[in-house]
């Protein structure tokens, strides 16, 4: 893979699914030679694999701050996805920051 | 001694049923807003509400049935200065008379209108509502902070959307009071907190939902609406409201009606963006092998043409070119010939034109001749000027050469006469 061409750590989700509509933009309009059609083609599947490791990257996790001995730490709660109800409500009472 | 005259009377019971029919049915007093202050509260189970009505010099009792209260967005409090509209109604049994509470207004609201106007005026002028300064929310939030109550309906909301629309996003709450007088000092550290980096939050909804106007007072303090302002996460105000929006709305990044609105607008849907990859890789491809297939049909044609089956074509086209080339050369050569041959037939023309420039210029000539001829002094005499000349045949050009008794010579443009001068005179 040559460098820079590839999806650089910085680039956004955002960023990357702009350029790859911009790639599609530009095969379709056909005015590409093969070899650089193949080019973009390239660097298209490599930003839509960045794409869905962006949309994986979230770990479906729900946290609550509390505070312990004057410091601020996140508690991991279980939450009922149907309602959004957190499954342990006595605790958090009177936990406010 | 006794008079024992009777006076005329009634009875207690009708003493007290006069004064019910007299009160009750008095217009004025059927329905009338009292003010005063609420003392003695009960909530009672049956879901009336018994208080005295007081203020520095009196006191009523009042009370507030279920039907009428059940629709209130506030709860009263002792200690509360209220406006209440009702009627009296008399008890004839014990001779004492209540207010029948139909609605119930905090007498204080005016006040808070006014203050959150003139902070909304300040913190206007302040340039904290300025829209240009309202970020985007990000595109695709890894990590979603909340402040709210922990125990509140807004919570659950946020949290059911934003999984439903997300399923693996990352949620930090913040509790936070978000009612009461300690609300906004809990709202302030709950959004500070979350800007802190180890926390990582891409966006922040803070907020509560819906209340009364004095349930919502927090989010119009000055300094929940200066926390939202200093975010420097991007911050969506989440207050339930019908009607008026709290000040907080206007200096967040974002705003929504409802908690849940709110997790909508910051949270994408992922099936959306996978949907969207798939979309956009699928016209890649298509188009890829578009490209493809006319590249294969380039080669095919070009395969397929006649030089390819048939290499002495080519030179046959090359002959036919070389032969066309020489007919071209013959016949610009006759045409580089015959213009010629036109320029020096029209030669006789040319002399004729240069005698008649000549005979102009003749023309020309004596009429210049005949122009100085007008100023030469032969031609000025005959228009009838003379010329006088002395002894000495000079020209006398002043009387100051002459005197009475000289001889003169008059010169005319065909003779000559002598004359003798009479008299001088000057000037």
């Amino acid at each position: 893979m040559e460098k820079g061409k590839k999806a650089s750590p910085k680039q956004t989700f955002e960023e990357a699914l702009k350029e790859l509509e911009e790639i599609a933009a530009k095969l379709e309009a056909g005015e590409l030679g093969l070899d650089d059609s193949i080019q973009e083609f390239e660097k298209a599947t490599r930003l839509a694999a960045f794409c869905h490791s962006k949309l994986e990257e979230a770990e479906r996790r729900i946290e609550i701050l509390q505070k312990g001995g004057g410091e601020i730490s996140a508690r991991e709660v279980a939450v009922k996805s149907g309602t959004g109800e957190i499954e342990e409500d006595e605790e958090m009472q009177g936990s406010l920051l | 001694m006794e008079i024992d005259v009777q006076p005329q009377f009634i009875t207690v019971t009708e003493l007290n049923r006069l004064v019910k029919s007299e009160l009750e049915n008095c217009p004025y007093l059927n329905s009338i807003w009292v003010k005063g202050e609420i003392f003695n509260l009960t909530y009672h189970s049956s879901g009336h509400i018994y208080f005295t009505l007081k203020d520095d010099n009196a006191a009523v009792s009042a009370v507030f049935f279920r039907n009428y209260n059940k629709n209130m967005k506030f709860r009263l409090e002792d200690g509360m200065s209220v406006l209440v509209l009702g009627g009296l109604t008399v008890f004839e049994k014990r001779g004492s008379y209540q207010l029948n509470a139909v609605s119930v207004k905090p007498e204080g609201a005016g006040e808070l209108q006014k203050r959150i106007e003139q902070l909304k005026k300040k913190l206007t002028a302040e340039g904290v509502f300025d829209p240009a300064r309202k970020r985007p929310l990000p595109f695709l939030p890894k990590r979603l902070g909340i402040v709210t109550s922990p125990t509140g309906a807004a919570l659950h909301d946020i949290i059911k959307v934003a999984l439903r629309r997300y399923p693996n996003i990352e949620i930090v709450l913040a509790p936070a009071k978000v009612q009461g007088d300690d609300a906004p000092v809990s709202i302030v550290r709950a959004i500070k907190e979350l800007n802190r980096p180890q926390w990582r939050i891409d966006v922040i909804i803070a907020g509560r939902g819906g209340g009364s106007f004095e349930d919502l007072m927090p989010f119009n303090e000055e300094a929940v609406v200066m926390a939202y302002y200093n975010s420097l996460v991007p911050i969506i105000s989440a207050v339930g409201h019908q009607v008026d929006h709290p000040l907080c709305d206007d200096a967040a990044d974002a705003y929504a009606p409802t908690p849940s609105a709110a997790a909508e607008l910051a949270v994408p849907v992922k099936s959306d963006l996978e949907d969207e990859i798939k979309y956009i890789t699928g016209r890649i491809n298509t188009s890829l092998a578009a490209s493809l297939d006319r590249v294969k049909a380039r080669i095919d044609s070009a395969l397929s043409r006649r030089v390819f089956r048939d290499p002495g074509e080519i030179i046959n086209m090359r002959e036919m070119a070389v032969s066309d080339l020489e007919f071209r050369m013959a016949s610009s050569m006759k045409g580089l010939i015959s213009a010629h041959k036109e320029r020096l037939l029209r030669v006789p023309d040319i002399c004729m034109l240069e005698r008649h420039i000549l005979m102009n210029k003749k023309h020309a000539f004596v009429l210049q001749l005949q122009a100085v001829e007008k100023l030469s002094p032969m031609a000025i005499l005959k228009r009838g000027y003379t010329v006088v000349t002395g002894k000495d045949k000079k020209i006398i050009k002043s009387v100051e050469k002459i005197k009475a008794g000289d001889r003169v010579e008059i010169r005319f443009h065909d003779g000559f006469a002598a004359a003798e001068i009479d008299s001088v005179t000057k000037g």
